[in-house]
């Protein structure tokens, strides 16, 4: 009985990781800023929610996703619901992507990837540019668009071990 | 064609509405909540305010326990490139203490005429209490540098709080909670600093460049080229967004590039200051202005004057110190020459007497060879010579009888 509480505790935990993941991400930022790299940053929620919503996770909930993107916002202190709007539309565009294809091809992903990202920053920066007035720095959001797309490849990866997992 | 048409609208209809088995809502309805909630954000609005409050103090707490693991990485990594550069560290810290110390009583009279001179320009007088709080959160975004504190409204917080690093600017608060707020570092650049440049004494803004740097916005009269490597920077107080004369950094200019250095290190914050104001009556009455002047004035000239005091008791010590070293001096020089009149004398006297000794050895000489070849040089009747006595006589002694 015991045996079967733990496995069903650790398999509900499987289950729900990317969540979990999605969640500490927010909280917590890991962006490995603090080693100094000129210019390097990422965004990887962006990577977890694009790539999920893609193939269609079932415990990938819209609306949890949603609350990490103001979670997101607290956090980093920009308007709230931005982070959201941004998350939200990665999903649809993967979505979109998942209904259109009919045979799935990594690289043709990564470059729609590539896009979408691009289309979502270039929106958060008009957002904060022309309705709340913040300066940006653009290259930042070039590179972090560029490191963000450039990771998208060795983190789908090690996503797709996870979902073998969750098949197997 | 058509079909084209209608697999890309099926495909559009399907990602904005569709519902898998487990969504709650559609994407669409996620999307419109998103939007709204911007709007929101945007207004000023009381209730949803108090929701933001609510919803920051309940994320800012949860940032920092989830943080804890990464911040115990990251600190480690941190300890050790410390200990790796702290002998370095050591000898650079010896030195700069051995200048810190000859620059200390000049800073004290800075500081005296600093406050005589506020006291002057402001009409009010304002009690400062800095209190110390914890930085709870640190994700410094490559976007937004601000980090998050543990002091809010409850201690007096309100939006403008100058924010320190023992007595360096760090930042302002830009948004408060009950129990938490948010810090915009200097390095932000949205920050925007009113600074005085010394020396040279020029106006400037600067602002930062979201690399924990910060750069020249605006140079009163195009100044710029006065500005020298390693002047420092200091907040004017201009726009009263900061209080002034408070240290900001150091420029430096790499490759004719103007970049200004923090004092801070806004990535190595752990603990802060935030300096809570509270008015005090307001002073207009000339005569209470003047009797604080008065007041203030006596405080600073008497440090002067301490300082002049302990100065002029030096200089008396050192000039005593320095008169009777001149005597015994004199003294000294007296006998010396003394000494070296008779040692004057004695070398005359010795070279009289070795001129005597060299005469009377040229005259043995000359009377030893007299006695040999006189019969040779002298005028006799039946010989041509010298008459004895003569020049030429000697001469010819002299010669070895030789004419």
């Amino acid at each position: 009985m015991i045996n079967y509480r733990r496995n069903f505790f650790f398999n509900k935990t499987y289950a729900w990781l990317p969540i979990i993941i999605l969640y500490i991400s927010v909280l917590n930022e890991f962006d490995l800023n603090y080693l100094n790299i000129e210019y390097f940053s990422f965004n990887f929620p962006f990577i977890l929610i694009f790539y999920f919503s893609l193939k269609a996770y079932s415990n990938f909930d819209y609306l949890l996703v949603f609350l990490a993107g103001l979670i997101n916002d607290t956090v980093i202190g920009l308007p709230l619901g931005l982070s959201s709007l941004s998350y939200m539309l990665a999903c649809i565009f993967a979505s979109y992507l998942r209904n259109m294809t009919i045979r799935p091809h990594l690289i043709k992903d990564w470059f729609y990837f590539l896009f979408v990202i691009s289309l979502i920053n270039s929106i958060t920066y008009s957002i904060l540019f022309l309705f709340f007035s913040y300066d940006l720095d653009n290259m930042f959001y070039v590179i972090n668009n560029l490191f963000t797309f450039l990771l998208y490849i060795p983190i789908s990866y090690i996503f797709s071990l996870y979902l073998k997992g969750t098949n197997a | 064609m058509p079909a084209s048409r209608d697999d890309f609208i099926i495909a559009i209809r399907s990602a904005f509405l569709k519902k898998n088995v487990k969504q709650k809502f559609s994407l669409l309805t996620l999307v419109f909540l998103s939007i709204f909630i911007i709007i929101l954000s945007g207004v000023n609005f009381t209730p949803i305010k108090k929701i933001k409050v609510f919803i920051n103090e309940i994320v800012y707490r949860s940032s920092f326990i989830v943080s804890m693991p990464e911040n115990l990485i990251k600190n480690s990594y941190l300890k050790i490139k410390e200990y790796s550069n702290f002998y370095s560290d050591y000898g650079y810290n010896k030195i700069e203490l051995k200048e810190l110390k000859s620059e200390n009583i000049s800073s004290e009279i800075v500081k005296s005429e600093n406050k005589e001179l506020k006291e002057l320009i402001e009409d009010y007088t304002i009690t400062k209490d800095k209190i110390l709080a914890k930085v709870i959160v640190d994700h410094q975004s490559p976007f937004l540098k601000t980090v998050i504190i543990n002091k809010g409204t409850a201690d007096k917080i309100k939006i403008g709080t100058n924010i320190y690093d023992r007595s360096y600017l760090v930042g302002r608060v830009i948004e408060v909670n009950y129990k938490s707020s948010r810090v915009l570092l200097l390095s932000d650049l949205n920050s925007n600093i009113p600074i005085s440049i010394t020396p040279g004494n020029i106006q400037a803004i600067i602002t930062g460049n979201g690399k924990n740097l910060g750069e020249i916005k605006y140079t009163k009269d195009n100044l710029i080229e006065n500005i020298e490597d390693k002047s420092i920077a200091y907040t004017s107080g201009t726009g009263q967004i900061f209080k002034s004369g408070i240290p900001v950094g150091k420029f430096s200019i790499i490759d004719k590039k103007i970049l200004v250095n923090f004092f801070s290190d806004f990535t190595q914050l752990k603990y802060i200051f935030a300096e809570v104001e509270s008015d005090v009556q307001k002073k207009p009455d000339s005569d209470i202005k003047d009797f604080n002047n008065s007041k203030s004035l006596t405080n600073t000239e008497k440090i002067k004057l301490n300082l002049l005091n302990e100065q002029i008791v030096i200089l008396n010590d050192s000039n005593s110190k320095l008169i009777k070293k001149n005597k015994f001096l004199n003294s000294e020089t007296n006998q010396l020459n003394q000494k070296n009149l008779d040692l004057q004398s004695k070398v005359n006297t010795q070279a009289e007497k070795i001129e005597k000794i060299n005469n009377d050895n040229a005259e043995l000489d000359f009377l030893k060879l007299n006695l040999i070849y006189s019969s040779k040089c002298q005028k006799t009747i039946f010989k041509k010579g010298y008459k004895v006595g003569s020049k030429e006589y000697r001469e010819c002694i002299l010669n070895k009888g030789k004419k």
